[in-house]
This record gives C-alpha cells, sequence and structure tokens, in this order.
C-alpha cells in the first residue's frame, strides 16, 4: 500500500487527500520509506530535511481538514541543490559552499511552498549546474533508476532520479544548456523548461545568468504544467521575470493537435551521434502525433552546428562572473589563514571548485579577456542572433518544433568524463531552446535497448501552453504512461 | 592569473589539452560572416523595470555575517592587504 503512494500523480493524490482515503502525512511517509529503501542505490538526494517536511505536513494535512486546501496540498517535492531555502544547507553541489544556509527562500520554491507542496529534501547535481550526467557533483554522483550502471543525465541527475524513482511526486531542477530536458529524457520523466523570464531566478545560485531557467520535473505532463504554472509570474526580486500571469501556460493546453504544424529540423533529426533505437522511438512519436491530426513538416535551422560552439563562450563567460563572488569571504570554504589575500582566493578555489567549474572558469574569464572579448564573446553573441533567428523563421512554418531530447539513451558512468566535449555534446538538442529563449518540454516516448527516450518539443516564446499541448497530445495518445523505476 | 584559481602541479598541461580541443570546436564561430549581426545579450523584450528608491527590509548584520568563514567585530574577516607602517 505504501509503495502504491509513491506512484500516483498529481491529480490522483490530490483527489485520495480530498477524499480524505489519506493524508498528507501518509503521503509523506510512503515517500520517505522509498526513500529509505532505495536512496542508498540511486542516490538523489545530498540531504534530507525532515524538520521542514514535518512542518509542511502537518500544515497540508491542517488545511485539507478545514477544506481549504490549496492546489499542491501535501504533494512530496524534490528541490535540486542550486536553489536556495531558507536555513537548509544549500550548495550547488559544490565543496566550495559546504555548510552555506542562505538567509533567504528562492522565488519558485516559495511559491510551490504556498501551494502546499511537502519538502522531502535536497537533491544531487553536477557542481554550479555544470555537466550532463551529474557525475560533476563536489559529493557523489547519481545513478540512473532504470540502471544503476548508468547516468542519469545532468545537471539536474538527483531531481530527474528521484521522480523516476517514486522518491517524490515532483521536483525542481534548472536549465541552462538542457539541465532539465536531457535527465528528464534519460530517467524516462516528464521536465520541463519556461520561457527565460518565466520564472523567477531570484535565490537560484547562478549559472549562467542570460540562460538559466528554472523548472519541474513530474511523472505527466498534467503535473508539469500545474506546477509551472504555480510558480511563474512577475517577481519583484527578479528584474527579468515576467508580468505574463502564470497561469496562462494552462491556456488550451488540453485542446490536441489537431490541425497544429509540428516542424521537424532536419539538422536535429539527422543530428550526428543520434543512435537508431532513439531515431525509431522519434519516428514512431511523430506518427502518433499525425494520427493524432498534426501535420508534420521539415524545418532546418541551418546555424545549430554552430551552437554548441557558441553556447561554450556564452555560459563560461558568464560563469566566470557569476562564479567570481566564491571567494572565501562571506560564506562557505574558506583558507582564512592564507598569508594574503590573493592567496586566499587562490587556495579557497583551488579547494572548492572540482575540475569541470575550473575549466569553465578559466575558459570564460580567457574569452572575456581583453584582446580576446571581440573574437569570442561578441562572436558567440552574435552567433546567438543568428541562431535566433533560425527559430523565428521555423516558427513561421510551425506551431512547434519536436526532435529527440539527446541523441543517445543513458550512458555509462565514467563513459565521457575525460573527454569533456563528448560530453557537451549530450546537449546539442537542448542548448538551442536555451539561446533562443524558448520554452521545451521532454516526454518520454518509449525505449532503446530498454532504456528511456525522451521527446522534445519547443514552442515559440511564451508558447508554454502550446508545448504542453503537443506533450499532453502525445502523452494521452502514445500510452506511454511514465513509469516508475523498480531499481532493486 | 585572472581566473583566481590556484593550480597544483601537472594541472596547466592537463587544462590546456582540454581547453585547446575546446577552442579548436569554438574556432568554428570564426567561419561565419557576422559583421552586420546585432549581437543578443538578452533574448527576450523585457523591458527595465524600476523600483522606487526607498529603503527596505534586509538582512541583520548577524543574518549577513551567519554564514562567514571568519568574523571578527560585526566584518568578515580577511587577511591585510596593506603592510604595517
Amino acid at each position: 500500500m505504501t509503495d502504491d503512494l509513491t506512484q500516483l500523480t498529481i491529480k490522483e493524490a490530490s483527489r485520495l487527500l480530498r477524499l480524505g482515503s489519506i493524508s498528507a502525512a501518509d503521503l509523506v511517509t510512503a515517500h520517505v520509506q522509498r526513500i529509505e529503501r532505495l536512496d542508498q542505490h540511486v542516490k538523489a538526494f545530498l540531504r534530507f530535511t525532515p524538520e521542514v517536511w514535518e512542518k509542511q505536513a502537518d500544515e497540508a494535512d491542517r488545511r485539507l481538514r478545514q477544506g481549504d486546501a490549496p492546489p499542491l496540498c501535501g504533494i512530496p517535492l524534490a528541490v535540486k541543490d542550486v536553489l536556495c531555502v531558507r536555513g537548509v544547507e544549500t550548495t550547488a553541489g559544490s565543496q566550495i559552499l559546504k555548510g552555506f544556509r542562505p538567509p533567504y527562500t528562492a522565488t519558485a520554491v516559495a511559491r510551490l511552498f504556498e501551494a502546499g507542496a511537502v519538502m522531502l529534501g535536497v537533491t544531487n547535481c553536477d557542481e554550479f549546474a555544470m555537466g550532463s550526467s551529474t557525475e560533476n557533483s563536489g559529493y557523489f554522483p547519481t545513478r540512473n533508476p532504470w540502471d544503476l550502471e548508468r547516468v542519469p543525465g545532468g545537471s539536474s541527475g538527483g531531481s530527474a532520479a528521484a521522480v523516476a524513482a517514486g522518491e517524490a511526486m515532483i521536483a525542481l531542477g534548472s536549465d541552462t544548456g538542457g539541465s532539465i530536458r536531457q535527465p528528464a529524457a534519460l530517467c524516462g520523466v516528464v521536465g520541463m523548461k519556461p520561457t527565460y523570464g518565466r520564472v523567477s531566478r531570484y535565490g537560484l545560485i547562478a549559472f549562467a545568468s542570460s540562460l538559466d531557467q528554472i523548472g519541474p520535473f513530474a511523472r505527466s505532463v498534467d503535473d508539469a504544467a500545474i506546477t509551472l504554472s504555480l510558480m511563474s509570474g512577475l517577481d519583484p526580486l527578479d528584474a527579468t521575470s515576467s508580468d505574463r500571469a502564470g497561469m496562462e501556460v494552462l491556456n488550451n493546453f488540453g485542446a490536441g493537435v489537431k490541425g497544429m504544424r509540428l516542424g521537424v529540423p532536419r539538422e536535429y533529426y539527422d543530428v550526428k551521434g543520434i543512435e537508431p533505437g532513439v531515431k525509431s522511438a522519434i519516428d514512431a512519436a511523430l506518427a502518433v502525433l499525425r494520427t493524432q491530426g498534426a501535420e508534420v513538416v521539415e524545418v532546418s535551422l541551418p546555424h545549430t552546428d554552430y551552437g554548441l560552439a557558441a553556447y561554450y563562450i556564452i555560459a563560461p563567460a558568464e560563469c566566470s562572473s557569476n562564479l567570481a563572488r566564491f571567494d572565501g569571504v562571506r560564506y562557505g570554504m574558506s583558507e582564512v589563514d592564507a598569508p594574503n589575500i590573493t592567496e586566499q582566493y587562490l587556495e579557497t578555489r583551488r579547494k572548492g571548485f572540482g575540475s569541470e567549474v575550473r575549466r569553465r572558469v578559466m575558459l570564460g574569464t580567457y574569452a572575456l579577456s581583453s584582446g580576446y572579448y571581440d573574437a569570442y564573446y561578441l562572436k558567440a553573441q552574435k552567433v546567438r542572433t543568428l541562431i535566433k533567428r533560425d527559430f523565428d523563421e521555423a516558427f513561421k512554418q510551425c506551431d512547434a518544433i519536436v526532435s529527440a531530447t539527446s541523441p543517445t539513451v543513458a550512458f555509462p558512468i565514467g563513459s565521457k568524463t575525460q573527454n569533456p566535449l563528448s560530453m557537451y555534446l549530450c546537449d546539442v538538442l537542448t542548448l538551442g531552446g536555451n539561446l533562443a529563449g524558448l520554452p521545451g518540454i521532454s516526454v518520454p516516448c518509449g525505449t532503446s535497448h530498454g532504456l528511456p527516450v525522451g521527446l522534445q518539443v519547443l514552442g515559440p516564446q511564451w508558447g508554454e501552453n502550446v508545448v504542453l499541448r503537443v506533450a499532453r497530445s502525445y502523452e494521452e495518445a502514445s500510452g506511454v504512461k511514465t513509469q516508475v523505476a523498480d531499481v532493486v | 592569473m585572472l581566473a583566481r584559481i590556484g593550480l597544483e602541479p601537472g594541472d596547466e598541461e592537463f587544462y590546456a589539452g582540454q581547453l585547446s580541443g575546446i577552442l579548436e570546436h569554438i574556432d568554428r564561430l570564426q567561419q561565419l560572416d557576422t559583421e552586420d549581426i546585432p549581437p543578443t545579450a538578452q533574448v527576450v523584450e523585457i523591458a527595465s523595470r524600476l523600483r522606487e528608491d526607498e529603503s527596505r527590509p534586509s538582512l541583520t548584520q548577524e543574518e549577513a555575517l551567519a554564514n562567514a568563514p571568519a568574523a571578527v567585530n560585526g566584518s568578515f574577516r580577511v587577511p591585510s592587504i596593506q603592510e604595517e607602517t
């Protein structure tokens, strides 16, 4: 019985909670018991927050009894280690922030708390969200619940794995180049990155500020949609947050795809390194969407081949600037007894940062340095314009863009760690959405060699409802249900 | 060095090798003619918003120092940056 409660969607759980068949405490206990049984294998969580969940579950049960339960009342939530929660250790997966307890809570998290969600703990990720496998965590790697010898994807691998393993009903992640969509694909769950500006970034430990967005993981498109709608909207604490109403993401999203035009970019369809099994899963998904009445058309994103290069200037440049604050003075690890301030910086950052973070800070510092700025950073920003224009043109010919989320299924732990470029190529189908600020989702669309494949749907800016509509129609028509992994 | 990250022996060669591989990939950008293309720094159109310049509650001194690796007399402690005269 208790395990059954960990297989539910928000919709199903909310019904049982409101009927009084189960309490929020029951729901949380079921998840905690599953965590106790499985997380020693999956290692999705960095730390647990019993002091938070006990209080929140009590409050949820009180409100359920009073009959004024908010939309996520009692729903178990996991939070990626890049989102600040007041008083809860938050480290961005890095040793440099070990012990850091934020004095405030990220807006996205605070909004889900107001909506009644119950936080179970903090999930593992690549250090400062830099990576595609969660192997760059400063603590330990997370494992894919479908095959413990493989990675869950990244950087939000802990959140994806937690939802896939039934250890949380929903989770939050952040997506700078694919860090929600790619692990969602590799773990067989739904993951959504909103339009840049849809969700406030206040309280998100910044990686690349012009690309970062916070979004949900869930076990159904409906659950992702409702969660996203509740965390969206204007926040005076983030000047880039949009004043569009969060609820607009739900507009018409159950209307089906009949009459819609879905674009398949040939550069994505035939992307280098795409596995045959992934391709056939995508073909099958396109066939399902056609039977639902969508017209599938070929489109082109001619600058796709330059996306990775532009991304690996812009993201490291912004990260080198954002990570300058980790100097061992105000928080986190510090070599306080260094002989002088320069030594303090050098030693703190040498000990505190892992190799991927160092690599990107060095690359970014180089790209921004005097004499190289025009050749690298400015050039990349111009190419970013070209990539955005590619999408603008494509969206004149279609309502949404459909592709694989990742060229491959989950790969073995350790198989890409020696060659950074091979790891970067994991995001080749997702990072364009970040460069152009687009909303995108990954939904499970079958398996290849027994491992989950994700279908990516991208929409025009502020077109979350279009993206959700395609994803929901596919989910409903295909009968491919997001499943909870048995793990062991 | 600009990145302000200390290196251990052998690190220099290790990172130099990896970074040149990445830079080699990045060099493909030079193939594109971007002479007349404006740069994109901010990808969505959001009007700048200003707020009233009025005082608001902020962190207390105690909260601000709560995570400090070293604090003394209500301040962050750092190594001296000037020689004593």
